[in-house]
């Protein structure tokens, strides 16, 4: 994969390269500031872009405008947004354009490398990858949409665990379910959800903007 | 006829008004005839006829000086309406030593008796209201006290024949005293206010002690914030980092004894810097919340409505970026409100608004709790309130039992 790393820090910057490069990622440009990222996302289009919220030279939130506005000139141009906070207002920020290829994580995400290098290559592939945070807050909070109350108990642990962007696989495995039952609850819950198999779109991650969406 | 009656009626008040004012503001003069009749009674050859009058006279007017304020102000207040503050300096209190002495603020004291008298004077003697008192009882006679004796003194030439019996001065007399009376009295009004009001030293006065207190409420509050971020610091991050050090330290010497524990100490330390993170991260947001930095009051105080358990609708109409100090004044303003509407007062839901009222910002925060929220001394809106002050800021709260209730913090802001 072609990987872009916006991000001010050299030191974290510089670690980011040689972990991607230890997974065998490229990283073919690198941004510090706002405008050299939007720039680089534009002009070199990489696979994925890892983009830090912070960057100077405002040093408020200018790498998520960037992001936002390339995604706006670009939809779907996929980006994973690493921060060392989580906010929900960000997340629904970035969900808000209804595509995918979009990722929100903590920096200490990167602990894990075969997990974040995972989420990395969904994003990459149109998925999403939420913190786990931003899931849990979304589910305690907000009014719920109508059509989410008619989710079982299950269907919505299976869908939150949807949104953070396992696998139905990966569902399974944290559900201690089988794959095929995993795969019966999300036909029932797109059913529930009114999103039907047209071909285009995809339903997974049209299901977790519908969850995350709610205002 | 009726027009006659109530023009009788306003006469008859204004003459008992003008008698009052007279007698009031010509006390003080009295007593200073009295002390130069003494001494001239006492004949020029008594060395006393010179010292006791002017005795006298200074310990009569500095005793009647603000009993004569007092009453005037008090009078003014009950005719007119209009309220002339007193602004005399108030005691501090006089506390009990460990060493058994007592300390009014000025001095130790043997009896609290002592004490309290000590206080007394030199908060007498340090009042500028009371050489602001002195002069105006000096003034008053002079002006208000003459004006208001006119329709007394035609009454009593009138009634009396005092300046001379004749029949003509009688009747000019009666007509004096009738006509001045429903006006004479007015004259009190304009000299209280002009020579009674807080003169501009004394606000100045009464608005540095403000300062001074809160300067002293904001230093206490800066130190014991930083004390707690160096006891999170000390206690959290900085020891975890130790611990992950050691970690890796004993897994870099049991890769090759032990791989499998080293492994596992390896995940230990990955776990140990993702707990320092969220601890450090949770300690950032109660210093300075990120998204306030990154986007500003509106947007932080959005975030904070989404992570709120209540269904809180926040409505803005304020685009230009503030002053960090008042931004975070006001954002943790806003925090401590919907925390208590979720803690004290069961609401469910919330509604936060920003604005601008001309220079002020106003942010208001409603909810439909059970309401009886007020300020009490030392609790959190009385903090609240206090670091509102600081930027001359004030907060109101009304929140009757059983609600709703409303809070509206208002700042003012040069910026905007």
């Amino acid at each position: 994969m072609r990987v872009l790393v916006a991000e001010d820090l050299y030191l974290l910057r510089d670690g980011m390269i040689r972990l991607l490069a230890a997974y065998g990622h490229e990283v073919v440009a690198t941004a510090a500031t706002g405008p050299e990222t939007l720039d680089a996302m534009l002009t070199r289009r990489p696979d994925v872009s890892i983009v830090d919220v912070r960057m100077p030279p405002t040093q408020s939130d200018e790498g998520l405008r960037a992001a936002l506005a390339a995604r706006r000139e670009v939809p779907g141009l996929p980006v994973l947004i690493l921060s060392q906070h989580v906010e929900q207002l960000y997340a629904r920020e970035l969900l808000a354009g209804g595509t995918g290829g979009v990722g929100y994580l903590l920096k200490e995400s990167v602990f894990d490398g075969d997990q974040f290098v995972d989420a990395l290559e969904r994003v990459a592939a149109g998925g999403t990858a939420m913190d786990p945070a931003v899931i849990a807050a979304l589910l305690s909070t907000g009014p719920a949409d109508r059509r989410l109350d008619q989710l079982t108990e299950r269907e919505h642990a299976v869908l939150g665990l949807m949104a953070e962007g396992l696998s139905n696989q990966a569902i399974g495995r944290r559900l201690f379910l089988s794959e095929s039952a995993i795969g019966k609850y999300t036909t029932s819950m797109f059913d529930k959800l009114g999103l039907t198999d047209d071909g285009n779109n995809n339903r997974r991650v049209l299901a977790v903007l519908t969850y995350l969406n709610r205002t | 006829m009726r027009v006659l009656g109530s023009w009788l009626a306003r006469a008859g008040v204004g003459f008992v008004r003008a008698c009052v004012v007279a007698v009031v503001s010509l006390l003080v003069p009295a007593v200073w005839a009295a002390a130069v009749a003494l001494g001239i009674r006492w004949g020029a050859g008594n060395p006393w006829s010179w010292v006791a009058p002017v005795v006298l006279v200074c310990a009569g007017t500095l005793a009647l000086s603000r009993p004569v304020s007092r009453t005037i102000r008090f009078l003014v207040a009950q005719w007119t309406a209009t309220v002339i503050p007193a602004g005399y300096r108030q005691a501090g209190p006089v506390t009990q030593l460990s060493t058994g002495y007592w300390w009014n603020g000025f001095s130790y004291e043997r009896t609290s008796r002592d004490a309290f008298m000590d206080q007394k004077w030199r908060v007498r003697w340090g009042d500028p209201a009371t050489w602001r008192d002195l002069r105006f009882t000096a003034i008053v006679p002079f002006t208000a006290g003459v004006i208001a004796a006119i329709p007394p003194a035609g009454a009593m030439e009138a009634l009396f024949g005092l300046v001379q019996p004749s029949p003509a001065l009688r009747v000019i007399g009666a007509i004096v005293a009738v006509a001045a009376a429903p006006y004479a009295w007015r004259a009190v009004v304009p000299v209280a206010v002009r020579f009674l009001r807080a003169t501009p030293a004394m606000t100045l006065a009464d608005r540095v002690d403000e300062l001074t207190a809160q300067r002293a409420d904001t230093t206490v509050a800066q130190a014991a914030e930083i004390r707690r971020i160096e006891r999170d610091l000390h206690d959290g991050a900085q020891a975890r980092l130790v611990a992950l050090g050691m970690s890796l330290a004993t897994a870099e010497r049991l890769m090759k004894i032990d791989p499998d524990q080293a492994m596992a100490l390896l995940r230990e330390a990955r776990a140990g810097a993702a707990t320092s993170l969220s601890e450090l991260r949770d300690l950032v947001r109660g210093i300075s919340p990120p998204v306030l930095n990154e986007r500003g009051l509106v947007d932080a105080v959005r975030a904070l409505a989404l992570n709120s358990p209540l269904e809180t609708e926040v409505s803005a109409d304020l685009r230009a970026r503030l002053e960090p100090p008042v931004e975070s004044a006001l954002y943790f303003g806003a925090a401590e409100l919907l925390t208590n509407a979720v803690k004290h007062a069961h609401a469910t839901r919330a509604r936060i608004s920003i604005s601008r009222d001309g220079t002020d910002i106003v942010v208001e925060v409603e909810d439909d709790g059970r309401g009886g929220a007020g300020v009490r001394a030392g609790g959190g809106l009385a903090g609240l309130r206090r670091r509102l002050a600081v930027f001359d800021g004030s907060l109101e709260i009304t929140s009757p039992a059983g609600g709703p209730a409303r809070a509206r913090m208002v700042l003012p802001c040069a910026s905007l």
